[in-house]
C-alpha cells in the first residue's frame, strides 16, 4: 500500500540531511511500527509520509497504492485517504469540536459525529459543542484527534506517538482501540512509537536512527534489533514478559 | 396583540431579524426615526428625534432586574444617510439587565453611523452589553461609535462587539471603562476587516481606579486581501490589588493586509498587576497543516481559523 523509496529530505534552516536513502514498505491491512528513541527521525518519517512542507526534498519518492504521491500536498494526500494523528494535537479557538470533525467530512451527520467520539470513549453530549481550546486536557484533545481521523475513514491512518505520556492502563486501552479502528475501518496504521508494547498489536516495523532505516520487517525480529542496539535490555525484557501475558489474554479470550 | 408598522417591519429587516414583539423590551431606529419603541417594567426611556439620529436616556431603576435581554436595533436603510445615535443608560444600584444591540447598515454605500454613548454601573448593578454589527457588502460606511462607561463599587459590566459579517467599511471604536472599588469588567472585540476598503480601528480602555477592581480585555481581528486592523488595549491600575490582562491576537491573510497590535499597560499601585499578551502575524501553521491533513486546502483552512476566532 505504502512504499517509500530512497527518500532523502534536508532541513529547511541549515539543510543538514534530516532523512537518508529512507526505504520501507507497509502492506495493506496492517499495523506498521516505526520504532527509533527520542530523535531517531520517526516524527520526520510520519510527516514526509503526510507531505508536511516543513523540509527541502532532497531525492526518492513516496508510493501509494502504486501512485508516485512524492510531490502532493498533505490536503491532497488527504482526498487520496491517507491522514495523520498528531502527537501534540492543534488548539483552536472557537472551533467547536464538531466543527473540527466536519473538517475531515464535509458531509458527516450529527450521528456519525456522535458516534466518532463515543469510539474514542468521550460522551458526544458534553463535547459536541465544546470549543477545541485549552479548556479541553490532553488526554481529551488526543481522543478528538483521533476522532477526527477516522471520521474520514482513511486508507492509511499515521498514529504519531498516540501512546505518550499514558500510563500502562490508558495505552493498553489505547491498543484495544486501534485494533477496533483499524477493524471498523478496514484500514492500515502506520504506528510511530518508542513502546515496545506496541508489538502487541503490531505486524510489521522499521526501525530508525539518525534519519536511516536500520531494519525493517516482521515486529519481533526488528524489536530485537532496537533492543540490541539502544541497551534496552531491561526494558526489552519487560517487553517480552509483556507478550507473554498480552499473548496469554489473547488465548484466553479465543 | 400590537399591530406592527410597516416602518417597523422595515427596520426590524434591516437589523436581521423576524421580530414578532414578543421581545418586552426594544428599541428601534432608522435613521433618525424610531419605528418602535417599549420598556419592561422598571425601566424608563425618553427618546427624541433629532436632525440625523436620535437622543435617548434609559433607566434601570434600582433593584430591578430583568430576565430577558433588551433589543436595540440601530440602523440605516438609505444608502448616503448619516446618523448620529447619542444614549445615556443609567443603572440603579442593585440593577441587573442585558441588552443585544444590532447595528445595521446594509444598503451603505457612503453613509455614516457615530454614537456618543454614557453607561452609568450602580453599585452591585450588571450591564451586559452585546453589540453586533453589519455594515453590507460595499464597505461604503464610517462607524464611529465612542462609549464610556462608570461602573460603581462592585459593579459588572461584560461587553461583547462583534463585526465579523459583509463588509466592514472604516470604524473607528473608542470604549473607556472606569472601574470602581471590587467592580468588574470584560470587554471582547472581534471584528474581521477584508478588502482594501476596510479600515478598523479600536481601541478599549480599562482604568482600575478602586481597590480589588479586575478587567479582561480581549481583542481578536483578521486583516484579509488588503484589510487594515489597529487594535490598542490600554489598561491603567491605579487601586490596590486591582488586576487586569489584556488579550490580543490578530491575523494576516493575503497581500496589502496589515495588523498592528498596540497594548499600553500602566500600573500605579505597588499591589496592583497587569498582565497582557499579543499575538499578530500569519495563520498558526499548527492549525493550518492539522486541516490540510484533514483535506482542506489553504484557503479553505485559513477561512475556518478565521471564522471560529471570530465566533
Amino acid at each position: 500500500m505504502l512504499e517509500v523509496k530512497n527518500f532523502s529530505i534536508a532541513s529547511k534552516e541549515d539543510k543538514s540531511i534530516l532523512l537518508d536513502k529512507v526505504s520501507f514498505g507497509v502492506e495493506k491491512g496492517e499495523i506498521h511500527c516505526v520504532l527509533g528513541t527520542n530523535g531517531s527521525g520517526k516524527t520526520t518519517v510520519a510527516y514526509a509520509v503526510m507531505g508536511l512542507e516543513r523540509y527541502d526534498y532532497v531525492s526518492g519518492k513516496v508510493l501509494f497504492e502504486g501512485q508516485d504521491i512524492t510531490k502532493l500536498k498533505p490536503h491532497e494526500r488527504a482526498k487520496k485517504g491517507i491522514t495523520i494523528a498528531f502527537q501534540e494535537p492543534a488548539r483552536f479557538e472557537g472551533l467547536l469540536v464538531s466543527d473540527f470533525l466536519r473538517a475531515g467530512k464535509k458531509d458527516a451527520t450529527a450521528l456519525e459525529i456522535k458516534k466518532s467520539l463515543e469510539i474514542v470513549g468521550l460522551k458526544p453530549e458534553d463535547f459536541m459543542n465544546r470549543s477545541l481550546d485549552d479548556k479541553l486536557s490532553g488526554g481529551e484533545r488526543k481522543r478528538i484527534e483521533l476522532a477526527s481521523v477516522m471520521i474520514m475513514k482513511p486508507k492509511l491512518m499515521i498514529l504519531d506517538e498516540p501512546d505518550a505520556s499514558l500510563d500502562i492502563i490508558v495505552y493498553n486501552e489505547l491498543y484495544d482501540l486501534m485494533l477496533r479502528i483499524k477493524e471498523e475501518l478496514n484500514c492500515t496504521i502506520l504506528l510511530i512509537t518508542h513502546r515496545e508494547e506496541a508489538g502487541l498489536i503490531a505486524n510489521g516495523a522499521t526501525l530508525i536512527s539518525k534519519g536511516k532505516v536500520v531494519a525493517t520487517g516482521p515486529f519481533r525480529q526488528v524489536m530485537r534489533k532496537y533492543c540490541e542496539r539502544e541497551g534496552r535490555r531491561a526494558s526489552c525484557m519487560a517487553f517480552k514478559n509483556k507478550m507473554r501475558v498480552g499473548l496469554a489474554n489473547a488465548d484466553s479470550k479465543n | 396583540m400590537v399591530k406592527l408598522s410597516k416602518d417597523f417591519v422595515k427596520t426590524a429587516k434591516i437589523c436581521g431579524i423576524d421580530h414578532k414583539l414578543e421581545q418586552e423590551g426594544h428599541f428601534y431606529v432608522d435613521k433618525n426615526k424610531i419605528t418602535s419603541e417599549q420598556m419592561p417594567k422598571g425601566i424608563s426611556a425618553k427618546t427624541t428625534e433629532t436632525k440625523n439620529g436620535i437622543k435617548a436616556e434609559i433607566t434601570v431603576e434600582k433593584g430591578v432586574k430583568i430576565k430577558e435581554a433588551l433589543f436595540f436595533c440601530f440602523g440605516i436603510s438609505g444608502k448616503d444617510d448619516k446618523q448620529t445615535i447619542e444614549t445615556r443608560l443609567v443603572l440603579e444600584d442593585d440593577s441587573e439587565v442585558e441588552i443585544l444591540a444590532h447595528c445595521s447598515f446594509p444598503n451603505a454605500v457612503n453613509a455614516s453611523h457615530k454614537m456618543e454613548a454614557k453607561y452609568e454601573i450602580g453599585k452591585n448593578a450588571k450591564l451586559v452589553y452585546k453589540e453586533h454589527h453589519y455594515h453590507g457588502t460595499s464597505s461604503g460606511i464610517l462607524v464611529m461609535p465612542k462609549l464610556k462607561v462608570d461602573v460603581a463599587e462592585g459593579g459588572v459590566f461584560l461587553s461583547d462587539f462583534i463585526l465579523s459579517k459583509g463588509s466592514v467599511g472604516q470604524v473607528g471604536i473608542e470604549v473607556e471603562v472606569v472601574l470602581g472599588k471590587n467592580a468588574k469588567s470584560e470587554i471582547n472585540s472581534k471584528v474581521f476587516g477584508k478588502g482594501n476598503k476596510d479600515i478598523i480601528s479600536i481601541i478599549d480602555k480599562v482604568t482600575l481606579e478602586g481597590e480589588n477592581s479586575k478587567s479582561l480585555v480581549t481583542m481578536r481581528a483578521a486583516a484579509k486581501d488588503g484589510g487594515r486592523v489597529f487594535m490598542q488595549g490600554e489598561t491603567y491600575a491605579l487601586g490596590a490589588n486591582s488586576i487586569g490582562h489584556i488579550d490580543c491576537q490578530e491575523i494576516v491573510s493575503g497581500e496589502g493586509s496589515v495588523a498592528k497590535a498596540v497594548p499600553i499597560v500602566e500600573v500605579s499601585s505597588d499591589k496592583a498587576r497587569v498582565t497582557h499578551e499579543a499575538s499578530v502575524g500569519k495563520i498558526n501553521q499548527k492549525e493550518l497543516e492539522t486541516l490540510m491533513t484533514r483535506g482542506m486546502d489553504e484557503e479553505e483552512a485559513t477561512e475556518l481559523i478565521i471564522e471560529a476566532m471570530m465566533r
